[in-house]
């Protein structure tokens, strides 16, 4: 798989303890953040199957302290839009145990069948990232 | 005087309204405009009519149509991925520029540091007292005698924009194509034709189960049932306008 150096993982510095406890804002932004340790910074966005999924690594790893292979690549591959391709990447999966639901099952992470725009963000959401301004009412 | 008695006098209309009151209206910060098109100077003073926004529908006795079309929005469902959109604007040939349906956003605060997204579909509320209906000058549009579907006849619209500014959902659109304004009509000439009345463009076409399209007037439909299921909070939008709207809102 290939992938740029800035994006491996590194194994090394392993700051995290424990498994799953929250602690999301109040963490270090920027210069802080190590996406050797904890993947990349930049949100990941899925567009398919429907429009638009946010991820944040940071949340998942700095903040609740999983580790790299916690996912990959058994549940995600690295490859930037490797999931989404696979055709199977729905709720239904989700809610059978694959991809995020192995572990938002209402257990140890909210069940997928809730909080739904938590993760789903949206056209508006998409555009927002994508620094498109929101169109003015047409009269 | 109550309320309730008040409620019963007839509406004298516009000519009667003396200038001293239409001022002192101003002055509440109400437009006259406002006070016209939400149909008497009743509306404004009283709440009786507000119920929906305390949690539970206005209270009907029979539904006036039959089939009486309805749409029920599952909100905490959507997750605005728009293919509502694309479909409508598809099937009905919306510009880029307008909408016959549209999804709004907002935060809400669910905690000292949490907010949670809300995504709300609107479109046209097919009002049983649409304030767009009344204020036409050349009944270009119209209440359909049979379903309630709030129609237009675009050869008979001069363009004047007046059911826009009477519309209290912001339901319509000046379409340049055909110099007419342009809204949602439940599909009734495309999708809603081809499906037997079953659904609608945008109905189909959500992923996540939030559009119910279905006929309040039968009572074994899922729009019926959903609205009519006990403990369960029921609301429209504006119902302070006393327009009846016919688009129904909840979560599940």
């Amino acid at each position: 798989m290939k992938f740029s150096a800035k994006n491996v993982f590194g194994l090394a510095g392993s700051l995290m303890v424990g498994v799953a406890l929250l602690g999301f804002s109040s963490q270090a932004m920027g210069a802080d953040y190590d996406e050797d340790t904890y993947g990349p910074e930049a949100p990941i966005v899925f567009v398919k199957p429907v429009k638009a999924v946010d991820f944040s690594h940071k949340i998942h790893t700095m903040g609740a302290g999983l580790e790299c292979d916690s996912c990959h690549d058994e549940l995600f591959e690295m490859e930037a839009g490797a999931t989404e391709e696979k055709g199977d990447f729905t709720m239904q999966a989700l809610y059978d145990g694959q991809y995020c639901g192995a572990c938002h099952d209402g257990e140890m992470a909210f069940a997928a069948n809730t909080r739904c725009t938590v993760c789903h963000i949206g056209v508006k959401g998409f555009e927002k990232l994508n620094g498109v301004e929101e169109a003015p009412a047409h009269h | 005087m109550k309320v309730e008695d008040l409620e019963k006098l007839e509406n004298e209309g516009l000519d009667h309204l003396p200038s001293g009151e239409r001022r002192r209206f101003l002055q509440f910060g109400l437009s006259v405009t406002g006070v016209f098109l939400g149909g008497t100077v009743l509306s404004l003073t009283s709440a009786v009519k507000a119920h929906g926004a305390l949690g539970g529908m206005a209270e009907i006795k029979k539904f006036p149509y039959s089939p009486h079309y309805t749409m029920v929005m599952r909100q905490n469902r959507c997750i605005d991925c728009e293919r509502c959109k694309e479909a409508c604007q598809e099937t009905n040939h919306v510009p880029a520029y307008g909408y016959r349906t549209n999804i709004l956003s907002r935060e809400r605060s669910i905690g000292p540091d949490e907010t949670e997204t809300i995504f709300m579909p609107i479109l046209c509320n097919h009002c049983n007292r649409p304030p767009c209906v009344r204020v036409c000058p050349t009944s270009a549009t119209f209440k359909d005698k049979v379903t309630g579907i709030v129609k237009m006849d675009y050869a008979r619209c001069i363009g004047c924009k007046t059911c826009m500014a009477a519309c209290p959902y912001n339901a319509r659109y000046f379409k340049e194509e055909n110099r007419a304004i342009d809204k949602c009509n439940f599909c009734f000439d495309t999708k809603l034709l081809e499906t037997g009345g079953k659904g609608t463009a945008c109905s189909t076409a959500c992923p996540a189960g939030v559009r119910v399209f279905g006929d309040l007037s039968d009572p074994g439909s899922k729009a019926y049932q959903l609205i009519h299921a006990p403990e369960k909070v029921v609301w429209v939008l504006r119902p302070e306008t006393g327009a009846l709207p016919n688009v129904y809102y909840m979560n599940d």
